[in-house]
């Protein structure tokens, strides 16, 4: 394969991961809104109007992709926005676009 | 309570439901006030749920052209994102719906065109109460 098929890949499923569903298009628009934010998982459901068992397997999601990162402060579990991890896959979804033709596209 | 009393179909076929006693200066002012919502609401939506530079590029696409057109605009969506065009969609909607004071059921069928249809009568009927 040659490496511009497997960066557009790439890029391709990384925007299948991040649009996955609806709770985790919320997530997104969350953490980007608020890049700062750090809250456990109960609370990040409740700050997006969702129940912990519709949002933990939406975290796990982008835990794994690494726009979120968790660690433990205290007692608690918490999650947060990677801005690194983060700038950088959508700079992959941003290449990978670049690339397919929108409908109507002349 | 019945926000329209006729519909009637633009030559885009974009929204159908329009109340008829809107002045034309009303309507004027009530569809250029929708969209102006629509569009931010789209692009706020775009940008924070995939960045800036995603966005750049959607709108260099001309993705943004077609935000009042719920069709076109769909279409456009699909075939950039396939299944994730609904997810933008829904979160539009949410948004677009807040700001509108309009409640979102997030269980409930999904349609982006009706949608969109009942925010823009939302925003008639608070023109035509003004």
């Amino acid at each position: 394969m040659f490496r511009g098929e497997q960066a557009e890949m790439i890029g391709s499923e990384i925007l299948s991961t991040l649009l996955g569903s609806e709770v985790r298009g919320d997530l997104l628009v969350l953490f980007h809104r608020n890049p700062g934010l750090i809250d456990t998982v109960d609370g990040v459901a409740r700050r997006i109007g969702r129940t912990t068992v519709a949002v933990i397997n939406e975290v796990r999601e982008l835990l794994e992709l690494g726009v979120l990162r968790q660690k433990r402060i205290g007692a608690f579990e918490v999650v947060s926005l990677d801005r690194a991890k983060d700038r950088e896959l959508l700079e992959s979804v941003a290449n990978h676009l670049k690339t397919v033709r929108i409908s109507g596209e002349k | 309570m019945r926000v329209s009393d006729s519909s009637w179909t633009s030559p885009r076929g974009n929204f159908e439901s329009v109340p008829t006693s809107l002045s034309s200066d009303q309507r004027f002012t009530a569809e250029r006030a929708f969209s102006s919502v629509l569009v931010s609401t789209v692009r706020e939506v775009v940008g924070d749920a995939l960045g800036r530079n995603v966005l750049e590029i959607l709108t260099s696409k001309g993705l943004l052209d077609a935000s009042n057109n719920a069709k076109e605009f769909d279409l456009k969506l699909q075939s950039l994102f396939g299944n994730g065009a609904t997810v933008l969609e829904r979160i539009v909607v949410k948004d677009l719906n807040r700001k509108l004071g309009i409640p979102y059921d997030s269980e409930a069928r999904f349609d982006y065109e009706k949608s969109l249809e009942k925010a823009k009568e939302v925003c008639f009927v608070e023109s035509r109460l003004k």
